[in-house]
């Protein structure tokens, strides 16, 4: 069945690279997970199947997969976004509030023992809200401070978990 | 009708003061966390997962019920209020909800909404009481290869046959998979994939996963692309209610809806978006004038409303009889029975009779308490739509980290947390669902533990699942599954 060619030359589509990158990340985390699994150990007890087996076939799938989404994105496939309640498809991406969502839980979450949950976690807050657009400073530290210590609280007292004092030992 | 001792014996254990109030604690907790923007059902279910980590059992499992149907609940509350489904299983209610909403009939399409789901959910769970022991008798005699196949079956449906793209589906699915690998083999004590961490030789937890996928994903993305003016508000003036006619117009949506939902629950399809389209489709078929469908018909919320819930009762069905969760939500509870140390399938019925009766009855109880909760409080929870969404997105993400660090009192596990949230966002930006890799990384290690023991017992004879009739049968439907959809569409694209 050979199609006679169309007057117009269908132009090459073009290559979405995010998506490229994607593909190839996932193909060689396959390739990486296989050659991974020959430093499972082979031996252990009564074990027909060998440890050995499943992380094979997972790895293998894997790859396999990752090179299909390879061939496609190489002929011109490129993903949509997904759409969700609260964004825009038409909005400017600004990849910086993720960045800054991102450090603040990283800062926050290093706190977490020298300072303490409550100055941690209102950190997190801070940045998220931040992140958001929010820009009433005083409020949003305000608010920071009592979500988290309230959160504390609750935790703590009420459901009986385990989360650090630092330097608020003894005052809470 | 020893279901129905069985029910009443659970009933005495749901109703003491205490389990009572444990219920009503999860429907009001299910329902406030699940009409929140941008969390479904189950990330309701995964956020208070912490919440009930120092109870015994059985009184957090009947938490668990309340906050399962709760979060439905509150669900299809956002989706009549604000014009934008939390999930896909409420996008008809969205559009046709929205629609009433707007003509100024909030009222009536949340009372048809809450009264549609507590009708579906109480005719599902009574059939969960009397299908559940049945199925459990038989799954008893199930070969551990039959359990794997049904496990694959799983697998194939809920990641490529009633996916948008079965590629991506099956991504997702082995992305689940691999991180399901990590962590110390149980049979020979080998560490796999460890990368020299030794935090990682229990293997990532689940909730780690679910919460870093979808609460951390989802507040990345949208602080990527926030929408400038939130979705306007529908304005709620007194409680949700219903007028003679509405309720001449509902009650039959909702049965045929409930039929609908139930058994697409309770089959490995895919969840609950299946039958939620179909009963739309239906009710626009059957009704006397269809020209109002799209413009706020009340059929087309109360029918597809009560095939959402009678398919959450329905996910009950194989996740307490077989230990084989068929959605995402469904997926996290079952993990939630495993922190408890239980394995969920035909044994427990056995084991922990009480725990599954008092959960069972306590379903019932919850959706009459939802009922209650729903109709006066709608303006309540109206308000919550209002919350500004930094605050909103800042709250989701502290609450995420109580519940991660709190598993282990480790930093290490937040810095998991993060990368899983990266990984979250990558899925959102790039177009693959969320779900099959949940499902990967709770069933995964359970599905390796059934091929091992249908191996051994066919002492490393690879062919006993195809001699095996059940296994081989259920194999046959696998391959079906996945690739008829593709076959079909091939043929649909050759033919247009």
């Amino acid at each position: 069945m050979t199609q006679p060619a169309s007057p117009s030359l269908p132009t090459k589509p073009a290559i979405s690279w995010p998506d490229l990158l994607v593909a190839v990340a996932l193909t060689a985390l396959g390739i990486w997970l296989f050659f991974g699994t020959q430093r499972i150990a082979d031996s252990g007890m009564n074990t027909i199947v060998s440890p050995r087996v499943f992380p094979l076939i997972v790895s293998s799938g894997l790859t396999v997969l990752g090179l299909l989404l390879l061939v496609a994105t190489l002929r011109g496939a490129k993903a949509e976004p997904a759409a969700e309640e609260d964004t825009d498809p038409d909005a400017p991406v600004n990849l910086a509030a993720a960045g800054i969502i991102l450090g603040g839980f990283l800062i926050g979450a290093l706190l977490l023992s020298p300072l303490g949950f409550v100055f941690g976690t209102a950190l997190m807050y801070f940045s998220v809200a931040f992140a958001f657009g929010e820009r009433r400073y005083l409020l949003l530290v305000a608010i920071s401070l009592i979500v988290a210590l309230i959160t504390y609280l609750v935790f703590t007292r009420g459901l009986g978990l385990n989360l650090p004092p630092g330097i608020l030992k003894g005052i809470l | 009708m020893d279901a129905l001792t069985s029910l009443f014996a659970g009933f005495e254990t749901a109703l003491t003061p205490l389990n009572l109030l444990w219920a009503l604690i999860g429907v009001t907790l299910g329902t406030l966390v699940g009409v929140l923007p941008g969390i479904g059902p189950a990330l309701t279910v995964a956020l208070l997962l912490p919440v009930t980590a120092k109870l015994p059992p059985v009184s957090a499992f009947i938490m668990f019920a309340g906050i399962y149907y709760g979060g439905m609940f509150g669900g299809s509350t956002t989706s009549i209020l604000l014009n934008t489904p939390g999930e896909s299983a409420s996008i008809i209610t969205a559009l046709e909800g929205n629609k009433m909403a707007r003509k100024g009939r909030a009222a009536a399409a949340l009372a048809t909404a809450a009264i549609g789901s507590f009708v579906a959910g109480t005719i599902g769970t009574m059939l969960l009481t009397f299908a559940a022991p049945a199925i459990a008798e038989i799954a008893v005699q199930i070969p551990p290869s039959a359990k794997f196949a049904l496990i694959l079956l799983a697998f194939v449906t809920i990641s490529a046959t009633f996916g948008g793209s079965p590629l991506r589906g099956l991504l997702s699915l082995f992305f689940g998979l691999a991180i399901g690998l990590v962590g110390t083999d149980l049979q020979s004590g080998q560490a796999r994939f460890t990368l020299g961490f030794p935090e990682l030789l229990d293997g990532v937890d689940f909730v780690t996963v679910v919460i870093g996928l979808f609460a951390i994903g989802e507040t990345l993305f949208v602080a990527t692309r926030l929408r400038k003016n939130s979705g306007s508000v529908i304005k709620l003036q007194g409680n949700a209610s219903m007028s003679r006619e509405d309720w001449r117009r509902s009650w039959k949506p909702w049965l045929r809806g409930t039929a609908l939902g139930f058994p697409f629950g309770a089959i490995p399809a895919g969840g609950a978006e299946i039958p939620t389209f179909l009963s739309y489709t239906l009710e626009k078929k059957l009704s006397k004038h269809p020209e109002e469908f799209g413009h706020g018909a009340i059929e087309g919320v109360a029918g597809p409303e009560a095939a959402n819930n009678a398919s959450a009762a329905g996910v009950l069905v194989p996740l307490l009889t077989l230990g084989l969760p068929t959605s995402a939500t469904a997926a996290i509870l079952l993990a939630a029975f495993q922190q408890y140390g239980l394995q969920p399938g035909p044994l427990l019925f056995i084991t922990n009779g009480d725990l599954v009766w008092g959960l069972i009855a306590s379903l019932y109880i919850g959706n009459f308490m939802l009922l209650l909760l729903n109709l006066p409080l709608a303006p309540v929870w109206a308000k919550l739509l209002n919350i500004p969404r930094p605050f909103l997105y800042a709250g989701i993400l502290v609450f995420s980290t109580v519940g991660i660090y709190s598993l282990n009192n480790s930093i290490f596990d937040l810095f998991l947390l993060a990368i899983f949230g990266l990984v979250g966002y990558g899925m959102r930006r790039f177009d693959f669902p969320v779900t099959p890799a949940i499902i990967g990384v709770i069933l995964g290690p359970t599905a390796e533990n059934f091929f091992r023991t249908a191996m051994q017992q066919s002492n490393g004879d690879y062919t006993v699942f195809a001699t095996q009739p059940s296994s081989a049968f259920i194999l046959v439907i696998v391959v079906l599954a996945l690739l008829l959809p593709p076959i079909l569409r091939a043929r649909a694209r050759a033919r247009a």
